[in-house]
């Protein structure tokens, strides 16, 4: 039973105990007086027509009269005079019904008043007794009257301090409403902090509870702080602070199993020709400033774009990951204006060749064709000129669709005509149960069901992300709906950002109540870093619903995900680029390691993704990892 | 006979525990009044242990001579009763006023009181007789305190004055006797031509030996016989 009630009952037994106690002890003491009075006046009237009686000629007529005259008179219920043998010489006696009060009422309460007595005398000789009682009708009367009026006092005073009670509870606890959102918010891992209340018990809790939330969320800091550092120092170049081959290498792994909007991008390097000749003639320590200020910018077009990576693939090697990005020549012609204006800036750098190569990727590519492709290209450039740029196409494939209008009228009809299906990944735990199925768009097109990576690019270019992922949502609560099964779709940071959808989505997902909790949704890292406001807003939003919330792609932007532990997020994803290889990167395993420990103080389940081999699937949850998915699952 | 210690208990009965007693009784009105009446037996001691405290070993000693003589005459037929009531008191009370003796203009005496004093006016004697006749079994409708007049001086000087005497009826119509304090013997009332009967009254409906029913309620003061009768009670009888 909640507080309050108890309370209000409380309140309302103490209410019923005061007024009904004043009720009966009013109504007893008015009894004890009313007898009193009826009493005293059965006494002294059978005393006075006593007297008058033996002052009076005893004959019948007048004896008759006498006590006639007093009760016709008087408010008698019985007079009566017997003679001392016992014999009734005169009697009067009321025969009416008692009205007035309720008959119960009366037998409950009996006003008790005795009759009067008083002895006759004729002469030295007795004659007779008077007995005298009054009638009690209208003490009745008044004792009811008085009750029922009390009675409608005590209703409205019970009335009055019920609302009064309602009042001064509600204000007491106001407060506690929020007490127990926050406990229980600390209670699903989201240490927010809250106001302190008035109430100095409730401030008492509100304010141990801030404590504790600050505590975790400066101890949440820290060990994000070191687990940063520790990233990059794992992954990281020392000297330039890119991102050193290893991870690159996973990265651009990552990149090409895309299957999002951003499945598509470009490959860019940048090859410091002849390194070595280059310390010799410049000497050490401005070939190593030349390097760092190449990396900076080279470093400086990835923090343009969330999801682009800059890397420094060997000694005199620096790359530039752009997913999403679809014109190769453009961006090498932009990244070699930038870097060679660099170079040219510097007195020594005139002299310094910097030839660049590009490339387009597309989804499910395999990464030594994309090397060697670039590689290739970067030879090429070698050969033409310090400063040369060229770019490498993909002969390989010839899209399906030739312009941006074909791409629409493809799509639009095939949304229109097929609608959208889903894929199933599965995502198991570490003990091999299902936690739900990655469930991915899929569309007609070209005669047969495209996996994502094959057209989101172009659906992302043509700005009909928000459409489409309302049509996965949709298709995905139908899907539950009928199977039963949890299933886990990604939304676009497009869509995360367009009102209309988020209108849509809340919509869809409020109709259909039942399906909501086994909907796990999720959003890439690089797309949550960048609209945080947004995703707060949907995360408020959605709590209520029951749908579960994560993040995909998780690595090196996880420090900025450590704010985002009032959220109440349920699941992270861990990105590709951080898994592969997780048997032989002793880097990587730290930082795993502290990622899930984390993750796991915020109350996230954690998945890997992009498992591939059965060395990675078993070491896995060494490292704290929940959950799974990928080719090798 | 040695006074047993008595009922000390309400010796030093407080007013403010009274004002309590009086409060429970009125909360609890019908069951107060079955244990009043189960308290109902006269208690002599504790009269003759007031009589001491009150008005010291004389006093006590007064008492206990009208003890005795209410305990000897308690086997006699009741005619003998009331002359040994008369004598006893005509004898050891003196006659005098209310003003003399309570320093008030009228003040009916409980039977302790009159013997304790030794004295008393009409009033006094006629209810410390109808006191010891009904402890002696006399029944109260044979008893009246009768008001009368009486003339004094010679017959027919027509000087009278209010006096009070006790009225015992052998049977409801005889002829009564009278018992006066002004005159030893007792006579039956045509050999007293010098008083006239005006009203009399009796306990009957008022009051139980011992109990404390009805007195316990304030209007009995405001009567006098209802409350020398409450008096009485509390002193024991």
């Amino acid at each position: 039973m909640s507080l309050i009630k108890q309370l209000w009952i409380a309140i309302a037994v103490i209410t019923a105990l005061a007024l009904g106690g004043s009720l009966v002890v009013s109504t007893l003491s008015a009894r004890h007086y009313l007898e009193q009075q009826l009493q005293v006046k059965n006494f002294d009237n059978a005393t006075s027509l006593a007297l008058s009686l033996s002052q009076m000629p005893k004959d019948p007529v007048t004896v008759e009269l006498q006590v006639a005259a007093q009760f016709d008179a008087g408010h008698y219920r019985l007079i009566r005079l017997t003679s001392p043998s016992g014999e009734v010489v005169v009697e009067r006696e009321f025969s009416g019904t008692l009205d007035g009060a309720p008959e119960w009422f009366s037998r409950l309460i009996p006003i008790n008043a005795r009759p009067g007595i008083a002895q006759v005398q004729d002469g030295w000789h007795q004659f007779g007794t008077l007995t005298l009682d009054s009638h009690k009708r209208y003490a009745y009367e008044a004792l009811w009257d008085g009750t029922l009026q009390q009675l409608l006092w005590f209703v409205i005073g019970g009335a009055l301090t019920g609302l009064i009670g309602t009042l001064i509870i509600k204000h007491i606890t106001r407060p506690l409403g929020q007490v127990v959102e926050q406990a229980e918010a600390i209670g699903g891992r989201r240490f927010v902090t809250t106001p302190e209340p008035g109430t100095m018990e409730f401030r008492s809790v509100v304010r141990a509870m801030n404590t504790l939330s600050d505590r975790v969320r400066t101890m949440l800091a820290e060990e994000s702080r070191r687990l940063e550092q520790l990233r990059r120092q794992t992954q990281h170049d020392d000297m330039t602070g890119l991102v050193n081959r290893g991870q690159f290498l996973n990265l651009i792994d990552s990149a090409l199993a895309r299957d999002d909007a951003h499945a598509a991008g470009i490959l860019l390097i940048a090859r410091f020709s002849d390194l070595a000749a280059l310390n010799l003639r410049l000497g050490r320590e401005t070939t190593d400033s030349l390097l760092r200020d190449i990396a900076r910018h080279v470093g400086e077009f990835a923090a343009q774009h969330p999801d682009w990576e800059a890397g420094r693939m060997n000694g005199s090697d620096f790359a530039l990951l752009a997913p999403g990005c679809e014109d190769p020549g453009d961006l090498a012609l932009r990244v070699g204006q930038a870097l060679h204006a660099a170079l040219d800036a510097r007195p020594e750098g005139h002299t310094v060749a910097l030839p660049i190569a590009a490339s387009a990727y597309a989804a499910s590519e395999s990464r030594s064709h994309l090397l060697a492709r670039v590689d290739g290209a970067l030879a090429t450039a070698e050969q033409s000129g310090d400063r040369a740029i060229r770019v490498a196409e993909r002969i390989d494939k010839s899209p399906p669709y030739d312009d941006l209008q074909a791409w629409r009228n493809a799509l639009t009809s095939s949304i229109e005509r097929d609608g959208v299906r889903l894929g199933r990944y599965p995502v198991r735990t570490s003990d091999g149960r299902l936690l739900h199925d990655e469930a991915p768009i899929r569309l007609m097109l070209n005669g047969a069901w495209q996996a994502a990576g094959y057209f989101l690019p172009w659906v992302a270019r043509l700005g009909l992300m928000p459409r489409f992922d309302v049509a996965v949502v949709r298709a995905a609560l139908q899907e539950i709906s009928a199977s039963g099964a949890q299933l886990g779709i990604n939304l676009s940071p497009e869509s995360l950002c367009d009102a209309t959808f988020r209108g849509e989505l809340f919509g869809l997902l409020q109709a259909a109540p039942q399906a909501a909790p086994k909907l796990w949704i999720e959003l890439p890292e690089y797309g949550v870093v960048r609209h945080l406001g947004e995703f707060r807003a949907l995360c408020v939003a959605l709590r209520p619903l029951g749908c579960k919330l994560g993040i995909e792609h998780v690595g090196a932007r996880f420090a900025h995900l450590a704010e985002l532990h009032e959220l109440g997020l349920d699941y992270i994803k861990i990105d590709a680029a951080v898994i592969r290889g997780i048997d032989t990167n002793a880097g990587n395993q730290s930082f795993l390691r502290g990622l899930c420990m984390i993750a796991h103080s915020l109350g996230l389940v954690t998945i890997a993704e992009g498992v591939s081999s059965d060395a990675e699937k078993r070491l896995l949850p060494d490292f704290g990892v929940d959950a799974m998915t990928g080719p090798a699952v | 006979m040695p006074a047993p210690p008595c009922s000390c208990r309400n010796r030093h009965l407080p007013g403010l525990a009274r004002g309590w007693r009086w409060f429970v009784r009125a909360l609890a009105g019908p069951a107060a009044v079955i244990v009043g009446v189960s308290m109902a037996a006269p208690d002599l001691d504790r009269m003759q242990q007031l009589a001491h405290e009150r008005y010291g070993a004389g006093a006590a000693e007064a008492v206990g001579a009208w003890r005795s003589m209410v305990a000897d005459a308690g086997t006699l037929d009741e005619l003998e009763k009331l002359q040994r009531v008369n004598t006893f008191l005509n004898r050891r009370t003196a006659f005098d006023d209310d003003i003399a003796i309570w320093k008030q203009k009228d003040y009916w005496a409980t039977p302790l009181e009159t013997l304790a004093r030794r004295a008393g006016d009409c009033e006094d004697f006629s209810i410390a007789k109808y006191m010891s006749l009904r402890l002696l079994g006399v029944p109260a409708e044979k008893l009246r305190l009768i008001y009368v007049r009486a003339i004094v001086g010679a017959p027919g000087s027509g000087v009278s004055q209010a006096h009070m005497v006790l009225g015992y009826y052998p049977s409801p119509d005889a002829e009564p006797l009278v018992l006066d304090n002004l005159i030893g013997d007792i006579r039956t009332a045509s050999r007293r031509p010098d008083l006239f009967p005006i009203f009399s009254f009796n306990s009957e409906g008022l009051w139980v030996s011992g109990a404390s029913t009805s007195s316990a309620d304030p209007t009995t003061r405001l009567s006098r016989w209802r409350s020398v009768l409450e008096r009485m009670q509390q002193e024991g009888l």
